[in-house]
């Protein structure tokens, strides 16, 4: 009650609500009845459900209505990603080097290995996307080295690991290896979001390492993402030169993260994700 | 239709969404009473609802599952930020977006002001106001929205009435209140 004479207006809230016990109420209820003040009071509270029930509805206004009908079209383009059935392994490694009878030698540029690479070369034969995802299926890049480094005096050699040298990499791991394609494609926004296996492969990349400022802006992004690129491609994004590099995102939903970078290895486009098929 | 949205039906959650978004809509303006605010938070809601469809147990209705989320997207906005004061030409034009009815002129002013009330409520009491007062869910209904004990809704909605009542005192003796938007304040008003 305020000074002894009036109830303020939450105890009147709350026995509206009936959340007073009842002796307060019942204490409440005797004082409306002599209180005018006080039932003036009460009925300012029951106006106010009527002035806040009074406001009309109003439907969502178009623009934002369309706003959310295209989030929810972007996001079912990402969901999809959840129902896209496991790599078909069996195609995309038909064009193996066991699969495949050995290329006939042409002249084509050497990039020779780095000294860490150990074991016998092999001769190039298997496609770039294979390579990487070869990388990933026997779970070490390691290996990706060893197949996409290859081959020497013997020819037919397009693909080289990156031109940094462990030591000089700033990957943390030095067993950074990745095969850089050149498609000179123009890739659209649209295309980024969507199936890139198809632009990425199954040809060898045409592309090299000898760029050591793309080989450092790909270790770059590769340190930044704390993971290898499964495939990367020097081509064109809306028109400008563009490096684009594709990261697993999720191997289990087949997802990979897209990056695009322009010449000074600025972003030309917010990372994105795309299936790998 | 949720069921058949999780099944990979990629129509079910546009229905879910064409079904709900007005009613979704409103309360978000209302909690937030911000157009601009409140357009970000339905869609942060919507989407996260798509996302989080097979997490739907069914032990809800779908429409108390969406009112939950979108509500708390409000909540995460209002908590996140507080939202900007909105200058009176933004409420006015925002009332003339959402009602173009030029002989509404009074009902807009009512709006307005309440409007402008409701954002001098703490959030969680401006929820329950919303969803109780100016929907007209029931107790019950809000308690299972905000997911709290229905006495906690009532004594939000009293506290937060009695913070506005003398706020809105002077919209007591309107007599142009007669449209009204819930089956509540249909009861309020014709008694």
């Amino acid at each position: 009650m305020t000074g002894d004479t009036h109830y303020d207006l939450e105890i009147l809230a709350e026995l509206a609500e009936g959340l007073l016990d009842d002796a307060t109420a019942l204490e409440v209820r005797s004082h409306l009845a002599i209180c005018d003040a006080c039932g003036e009071s009460l009925a300012g509270l029951a106006a106010v459900r009527e002035l806040l029930s009074a406001v009309p509805v109003t439907a969502m206004p178009l623009g934002v209505a369309m706003r959310i009908d295209r989030a929810l079209e972007s996001e079912a383009e990402r969901g999809g990603l959840r129902l896209v059935e496991a790599p078909d392994w069996d195609e995309i490694m038909k064009d193996s080097p066991w699969e495949q009878p050995a290329p006939e030698p042409q002249p084509a540029p050497v990039v020779p290995l780095t000294a860490r690479r150990k074991k016998p070369r092999r001769t190039w034969g298997m496609p770039v996307a294979a390579a990487a995802a070869a990388a990933v299926v026997f779970g070490g890049v390691g290996l990706a080295t060893q197949f996409v480094a290859s081959g020497s005096g013997d020819g037919g050699v397009t693909v080289a690991g990156p031109a940094v040298s462990p030591e000089k990499s700033p990957l943390k791991t030095a067993e950074s290896a990745w095969a850089v394609r050149a498609s000179g494609h123009n890739y659209t926004s649209r295309e980024l979001n969507g199936p890139l296996l198809g632009y990425f492969g199954p040809e060898p990349g045409t592309g090299s390492n000898s760029d050591e400022q793309t080989d450092k802006c790909v270790a770059r992004k590769a340190n930044e993402l704390d993971r290898q690129p499964i495939a990367v491609d020097r081509a064109f994004y809306n028109g400008q030169d563009a490096t684009i590099m594709a990261f697993w995102e999720d191997k289990t939903i087949n997802a990979v993260r897209v990056v695009v970078v322009g010449s000074n290895c600025h972003s030309l486009r917010p990372e994105g994700l795309a299936t790998w098929n | 239709m949720l069921t058949r949205h999780i099944e990979g039906d990629t129509t079910a959650f546009s229905e879910i969404v064409k079904r709900h978004r007005d009613r979704m809509w409103a309360v978000a303006l209302r909690t937030l009473g911000d157009p601009d605010e409140a357009a970000d938070a339905v869609q942060d809601a919507f989407v996260s609802a798509y996302r989080k469809a097979e997490s739907f147990r069914g032990d809800a209705a779908v429409t108390t599952w969406l009112h939950r989320i979108v509500v708390n997207a409000c909540l995460d906005r209002m908590r996140r930020k507080s939202v900007r004061p909105v200058a009176d030409d933004e409420l006015i034009e925002a009332a003339e977006r959402d009602m173009p009815l030029p002989d509404q002129t009074a009902e807009r002013e009512v709006s307005l002001e309440v409007t402008a009330a409701l954002k001098l409520l703490p959030a969680d009491q401006r929820a329950a106001l919303v969803l109780v007062d100016m929907m007209g869910y029931s107790v019950e209904d809000a308690a299972a929205v905000l997911d709290v004990p229905a006495g906690t809704v009532k004594s939000r909605c009293a506290r937060g009435r009695a913070k506005l009542a003398p706020i809105l005192s002077h919209l007591r003796n309107r007599t142009d209140l007669t449209r009204v938007s819930s089956p509540k304040g249909a009861q309020l008003r014709d008694g």
